[in-house]
């Protein structure tokens, strides 16, 4: 999950050490736009509905965050 | 009574927090809700019912929302799948009618006392257009300070227990405080209920560490307030009210002292507002993060006005440009047209309601609504061409984080804010556009001398005061921006050092700070909003 997660990633927006970042968000990395994609691509690959409610900095800032995020969707689910 | 106000600062501040003090932990947060209160009626006397209303209306359809989800909790039980579907589909229908609901209550408030006027004019225009002689004399009602405020926090709070998010709470007074704290009451920060509302209510004892931390940030605010914003007061007054008698350059030098005063002005009564929070072991959301080290209006806007921005980004933003109409937008776009302009279209949408909406927050009139559009427009043009332009840094090898680059970008982005904050401070948007033509078309640099300046009430010693005072909140916002914890610091120098910066700074304030017949304190500019 989480290599397919940094392919996402990579492929929205390429350069970034994705691995060892924690504030992805708060130092802009990703920008609105780039969450509008990285929502659709996540909900495509991970087969989950990520609510407007969870679109918050801290779900984003890392991808171990993300990646709580994906398996806490999918328990739900 | 205002925050940077003698009333406010050594009685009213001193006595709320004696008898705080004095309560049981268990009475606290009532000492605070009354002298919030008193606070507000000292401001807006009988308009103190708006609020009361405010705080009835989330309070009652809170429960609602909350009661609604219990029901139809026990109606799936022992439901089969399609059938859970089906009664959740009806009950979650009629929860977005509670909320809609209740937001219509609140905005009908604040529609009534802002945008009455600007309604009825828009009105005439349109009837006029189709030649309709009729005319509507629509009036505003008298507007309670702080609405813009607490109608957004108390919006967040319905759309958080709609959507799950927090519980709906049935403590009335809790809620009420939330509203209606007094340090936050006039100018934010917009709070989130999930944020402060435990903390209010709390009724922490005042302790020496918080007391200290406090007062330093409220003295801090009072510097930026009283020896800047206040001083600059009189000729941002002057070019604004008087823009036909200026020349390009004069004007230029108004936009630039508007935005310094703004920045002062809104920044530093925030420091008081936290400070004064801090005193009562209240932590309340930051506002500003030095907005002028940024490098894109986007960023700008991350560090300016934030909880704001968060608002609208959270409430506006993400549910237009994730609603079900554009996720089919994006991801048919995304795979014709690639992951950057896929989302563009919603993400435009979404981005042009929110600075609509923020536009019009600031105020129901033209300039506001172009000041909004303005930041749409630049953070729009920066969507399409960013990848253009990390294209050409690539190809020419350049690194935009070197320092050299950082810094045109920060100037760069300084100059389209000073543009910005010209039609936001300007009395009307055409007299805006005036301004603006001017400084490109009467722009002589002699009119920059000593004489004019003098007219300006920008003497000698003024721009000394204001000079060395803005290098100070420079050198502080650089230390900020490192990530250095600058109070902190401070607190583990001995207490000789410790005890001289306090002293420096309360007596720095008292000297410079502008008093007397030659000032007009700025009006709380925010507090209108």
């Amino acid at each position: 999950m989480r290599n397919d997660l940094l392919e996402i990633l990579e492929n929205i927006k390429p350069g970034v050490d994705y691995e060892n970042l924690n504030t992805l968000i708060d130092e802009h990395y990703l920008d609105s736009l780039s969450i509008l994609s990285l929502v659709a691509e996540l909900e495509d690959e991970f087969d989950i509905v990520i609510p407007t409610v969870e679109i918050i900095p801290a779900n984003f800032n890392s991808v171990d965050n993300m990646l709580k995020l994906i398996e806490k969707l999918q328990e739900e689910d | 009574m205002q925050y940077f106000e003698l009333t406010f600062l050594i009685l009213f501040l001193p006595l709320v927090m004696l008898i705080y003090q004095l309560v049981g932990k268990k009475k606290r947060p009532f000492i605070l809700l009354i002298a919030s209160y008193i606070f507000i009626y000292t401001l807006s006397g009988k308009l103190l019912v708006y609020l009361l209303l405010a705080t009835l209306c989330i309070h009652h359809f809170g429960i609602w929302l909350d009661a609604n989800k219990k029901e139809e909790k026990e109606q799936i039980k022992d439901l089969d799948k399609e059938e859970k579907k089906q009664i959740k589909l009806k009950y979650l229908k009629q929860r977005k009618g509670i909320l809609f609901l209740g937001i219509l209550i609140l905005m009908i408030m604040i529609t009534l006392t802002k945008y009455m006027a600007f309604i009825g004019v828009n009105i005439n225009h349109l009837l006029a257009l189709f030649k309709i002689n009729l005319k509507f004399k629509l009036s505003n009602l008298v507007a309670p300070i702080g609405i813009s405020f607490y109608t957004f926090s108390a919006i967040s709070y319905l759309v958080d227990v709609y959507r799950g998010k927090i519980k709906a709470d049935n403590n009335l007074f809790k809620l009420a405080l939330f509203l209606a704290f007094f340090p936050q009451i006039m100018e934010g920060p917009i709070s989130r209920y999930e944020d402060t509302a435990e903390n209010l209510y709390e009724g922490k004892k005042i302790t020496y560490h918080n007391m200290c931390f406090g007062i330093q940030r409220i003295c801090y605010g009072l510097l930026k307030k009283l020896v800047i914003a206040d001083r600059l007061n009189t000729p941002v007054k002057l070019i604004f009210n008087g823009y036909d008698k200026y020349g390009g350059v004069i004007l230029l030098l108004g936009a630039i002292l508007y935005t310094i005063q703004l920045y002062m002005d809104f920044s530093g009564i925030i420091d008081i507002v936290i400070g004064t929070g801090e005193i009562f072991g209240i932590k309340l959301p930051e506002n500003f993060r030095q907005p002028f080290f940024s490098k894109n209006i986007s960023e700008f806007w991350s560090r300016w006005h934030i909880t704001l921005g968060t608002w609208f980004k959270d409430y506006i933003f993400y549910p237009i440009s994730l609603s079900k109409m554009s996720r089919k937008i994006t991801n048919s776009l995304r795979k014709k047209i690639g992951n950057h302009f896929g989302p563009l279209v919603a993400g435009t949408i979404a981005l042009g309601t929110v600075w609509l909406c923020n536009g019009l927050w600031h105020g129901a009139a033209y300039h506001y609504v172009f000041f909004g559009f303005y930041h749409f427009a630049l953070i729009l043009m920066a969507n399409i061409f960013n990848p253009a332009i990390n294209n050409f840094y690539e190809i020419c090898h350049i690194n935009p984080e070197q320092f050299f680059i950082k810094a045109i970008r920060i100037i760069k982005t300084t100059i389209f804010v000073i543009f910005g904050e010209l039609f936001f401070r300007a009395q009307s948007l055409k007299i805006g556009l005036v301004m603006f033509k001017k400084i490109f078309t009467e722009f002589n640099i002699s009119s920059l001398n000593w004489k004019t300046l003098n007219a300006l009430k920008l003497f000698n010693y003024e721009l000394i005061i204001i000079g060395i005072t803005l290098l100070i909140v420079f050198i502080i916002s650089i230390i900020k921006e490192k990530g250095i914890n600058i109070r902190e610091k401070i607190a583990k120098k001995p207490i000789y050092i410790r005890w001289m910066i306090y002293y420096a700074l309360v007596l720095y304030v008292i000297i410079f700070g502008a008093y007397g017949g030659l000032y007009i304190p700025v009006e709380p500019m925010y507090a209108d909003f």
